[in-house]
């Protein structure tokens, strides 16, 4: 169905793409893996349209092609789903589903536009929902959906979907799987990107791994294991994915008591000691972060009492918690984690901005003496600190919005979604600062809701289901199953 | 203290102001203007000239310069700023002339920080700083003109008049104004920690919040800022015609604004330096004066002026997306 071979492509003086094949048949689902920067999304950028090779060529059903641009490729039956999903909020689910297909006609009553659409829906398992209601109604999981339903709708021949899965919970991925396989089964080749190993074994036939802009010829995924594809991807032995636990545990420093908070349905008590690692296990909208996030300061604490080195401590605003130096990193890194059109310096001593200051004059000294100390001790590239945060690759702008709060010598680290969207060499490197920060008495409370990086992490493992802490306990009793099950279906765990 | 490698600290000093080019780009324009009207108009390359093209370009800059503060904290602009030169010059005459010269400073510092504080509250709480300011704007002008019951307030004395036309050095008082305060305002933004945080809440309110910046504490010193240059405005223009009137600046919001867009400043917030909007000014009323000298009439010169900011706003916008 696609053949791309030779496709190469330079920016400037960088070399994006140097030599990559990527060969999909109809009915056969891809993936495509790579770390960030490899070359992944450049590669995606000219199967869309949106960027033109330099060398190579594009067979389209035996035939060669040249995609000019993002309408030729839809024309050609290439479709492209990217993170940000393109599902219009205000419009109805059907209107969603048949959007741009003009074969409808003029009149399109919204009933008549439901029934077209209904056979879609039903076929990734939407059938139950009302195709009349607005899509911004619906989960992201389901808009996910919506927009698998769309591509089904315009008889795509070739799909493009990237990471689909990445902000999706456990149960949400099985849907989002079912789908991808429908849209298979149909006679799609389907292109899948992502950064969960995991779901390539379950979904994928082959994978095409790029590393550096060049590409291997895809192997059956039934003939590799996890760490061959993750050798391939970065052409190095990754020895251990989890740093060594030296067995966190000094004094107590945080004790919650029967507290509540929106996002709990049952009150919650846990003692945090100095140095310790607590990962708190659930799946999105389980309340795994709810405790984070009140601890921040940015959900009002609406029962029970916290003591911070056994002192009473009522975390009132996002101000009061970062005196109280208590460090938040939210999941969403664009929007709160980093400052992107700022450069590395500014970015690393945000939240002390008075400590690098004398008399309300920045010493820039001391700025750059702090900025460095923290770099050096994130593996930062210390000769990078005068770019910009939004040109860094995820893995590294992840490292600043954790290194961050290093300068103001927290007592606790609160990480949410440690290492979303994190290729998997960069994710190994931020585990193993986290766990150098515990080893220095640091605590550290993460929610995560992937299980294996929170059983691997972590000292103590908490996992929540609907809002209820189901158990809290060493992370050497439990397994990744009975983590799994009880973030599930507790009522079968026990 | 001292960083271990002291040459590559110094290298990340110099690398990290590289981020400047806007101002540069501002920069030649001014100078391949200067080159280009030198060498077509007679009169245009001389030391008076010179002093005229910054004089015109004071008043206006000052503002630009206060206004720049506002956008680099991801405000956009104060559409109030003229309304309120207004009612700071209408309280200024009207204090002065009852109880001197002094009591009229104070007093236009005192109303001019109320007003900033006020607008600030507004901003935050609207999230709209164009509405809200617009709005204040309005209630201003119509302060101005109940206090001056619309009619011409008159200020004398020695001191006033000094201020308002004084040339120490040979260069008018409002020259001195625009410069002290362009490089005050660069420093504030710049070097302190106060600048930091209007630079960083600018760059991503979110972060900057979750960082501890007290965001709102931030857009609220940005209009302080802001309506004080206008006072030192206000109080310049009433001392030089010994007169206040309630239309004062009237129609005046555009320039300011333009002075910013031309200086290259980001709309979105969080990137360039009060430095731009001074030269944004300068390189306005450089513009002005060719074509004054040259004879263009009043609306050929608006609408120049008018696509001058349109070329420019459009190059930055095109020039910025490609750096990234």
């Amino acid at each position: 169905m696609l053949r791309m071979q030779n496709i190469a492509k330079r920016y400037g003086a960088t070399l994006a793409l140097e030599h990559v094949d990527l060969e999909v048949a109809a009915g056969e689902v891809m993936a495509l893996l790579g770390e960030n920067g490899a070359g992944k999304s450049t590669l995606v950028k000219i199967l869309s349209g949106l960027e033109h090779p330099d060398a190579g060529s594009i067979e389209v059903n035996g035939a060669v092609r040249a995609i000019a641009s993002p309408g030729q490729a839809k024309a050609m039956g290439i479709s492209y789903v990217a993170q940000e999903l393109s599902v219009i909020g205000c419009l109805s689910v059907a209107e969603n589903v048949l959007l741009g297909d003009t074969t409808i006609g003029v009149f399109r009553s919204q009933s008549r536009l439901a029934r077209l659409a209904r056979p879609y829906l039903e076929r990734v398992g939407l059938g139950y929902i009302d195709a009349l209601r607005p899509a911004e109604s619906f989960s992201v999981a389901e808009r996910q959906l919506i927009e698998i339903a769309r591509l089904l709708s315009r008889k795509t021949r070739i799909a493009i979907l990237d990471e689909p899965t990445a902000t999706l919970s456990e149960t949400e991925i099985d849907r989002v799987k079912a789908a991808v396989r429908a849209l298979a089964a149909e006679g799609c080749a389907v292109v899948y990107v992502t950064h969960r190993l995991g779901e390539v074994f379950e979904l994928a036939g082959r994978a095409t791994i790029i590393r550096n802009g060049r590409s291997f010829p895809a192997v059956a995924t039934s003939s590799v294991t996890v760490d061959q594809l993750i050798e391939m991807m970065l052409g190095r032995r990754l020895d251990q994915m989890f740093p060594e636990r030296r067995g966190g545990g000094g004094d107590e420093l945080l004790v919650i008591k029967d507290c509540l908070c929106p996002g709990l349905t049952a009150p919650i008590s846990l003692t945090l000691r100095k140095g310790e690692m607590i990962g708190f296990a659930g799946q999105i909208g389980s309340g795994a972060n709810a405790i984070l996030k009140m601890m921040a300061g940015l959900l009002p604490i609406q029962q029970g009492s916290i003591s911070l080195h056994g002192k009473p401590f009522t975390p009132s605003s996002a101000h009061a918690s970062i005196a109280a130096q208590i460090a938040f990193c939210s999941d969403d890194r664009k929007r709160d984690g980093i400052f992107a059109a700022r450069n590395l310096f500014e970015n690393l001593t945000a939240p002390t901005i008075d400590g690098i200051s004398r008399l309300g004059v920045i010493d820039r000294t001391r700025e750059a003496v702090r900025a460095r100390g923290i770099a050096q001790q994130f593996d930062i590239d210390v000769n990078k600190l005068g770019r910009l945060a939004g040109n860094l690759s995820g893995g590294n702008q992840q490292k600043v919005a954790l290194g961050k709060w290093i300068g103001l010598d927290p007592s606790i680290l609160m990480v949410e979604e440690p290492t979303r969207g994190v290729d998997v060499g960069a994710r190994a490197e931020i585990y193993r600062h986290l766990r150098r920060q515990t080893d220095a008495g640091l605590s550290v409370l993460f929610s995560s809701s992937d299980t294996h990086e929170v059983h691997g992490l972590a000292d103590r493992v908490g996992t929540f289901f609907r809002g209820r802490l189901i158990d809290l306990a060493p992370a050497s009793t439990m397994t990744v199953e009975s983590m799994t099950r009880a973030i599930t279906h507790p009522d079968l765990a026990a | 203290m001292i960083p271990p490698s002291l040459s590559v600290s110094l290298r990340q000093h110099l690398s990290r102001d590289a981020g400047q080019w806007p101002a540069f780009i501002v920069m030649i324009g001014v100078l391949a203007l200067f080159i280009i009207a030198g060498a077509a108009t007679p009169s245009f390359l001389t030391f008076g000239n010179a002093l005229v093209i910054v004089r015109a370009a004071s008043m206006t800059g000052i503002v630009a310069v206060g206004m720049s503060v506002i956008t680099l904290s991801g405000n956009l602009f104060a559409l109030s700023a003229a309304s309120l030169g207004a009612f700071l010059a209408v309280i200024f005459a009207i204090v002065t002339a009852s109880l001197g010269l002094a009591a009229g400073v104070v007093a236009v510092i005192v109303v001019a920080i109320a007003a900033g504080g006020l607008q600030g509250v507004a901003v935050v709480i609207t999230g709209n700083p164009i509405i809200a300011t617009l709005a204040f704007g309005a209630a201003f002008r119509g302060l101005a003109s109940i206090l001056s019951s619309n009619g011409v307030l008159r200020i004398n004395g020695a001191a006033a008049i000094w201020i308002g036309t004084g040339r120490p050095l040979g260069v008018p008082t409002q020259s001195w104004a625009f410069l002290i305060l362009t490089v005050f305002a660069w420093f504030l933004i710049r070097r302190t920690s106060l600048g930091r945080r209007v630079i960083l809440t600018g760059a991503s309110r979110d972060a900057a919040h979750a960082s501890g910046i007290g965001v709102d504490g931030v857009i609220c010193t940005a209009l302080v800022i802001m309506s004080l240059m206008v006072a030192v405005v206000a109080l310049f223009t009433v001392c030089q015609f010994s007169e206040a009137r309630a239309n004062l600046f009237s129609g005046y919001d555009f320039d300011y604004i333009a002075a910013v867009l031309v200086g290259g400043i980001a709309l979105r917030g969080g990137e360039g330096s009060p430095l731009q909007a001074a030269l944004g000014a300068i390189l306005i009323s450089l513009l002005e004066n060719l074509m004054l000298l040259n004879g263009f009439s009043a609306g050929l010169r608006i609408a120049i002026v008018g696509l001058v900011v349109v070329a420019a706003t459009g190059t930055f916008h095109v020039l910025g997306r490609k750096h990234r």
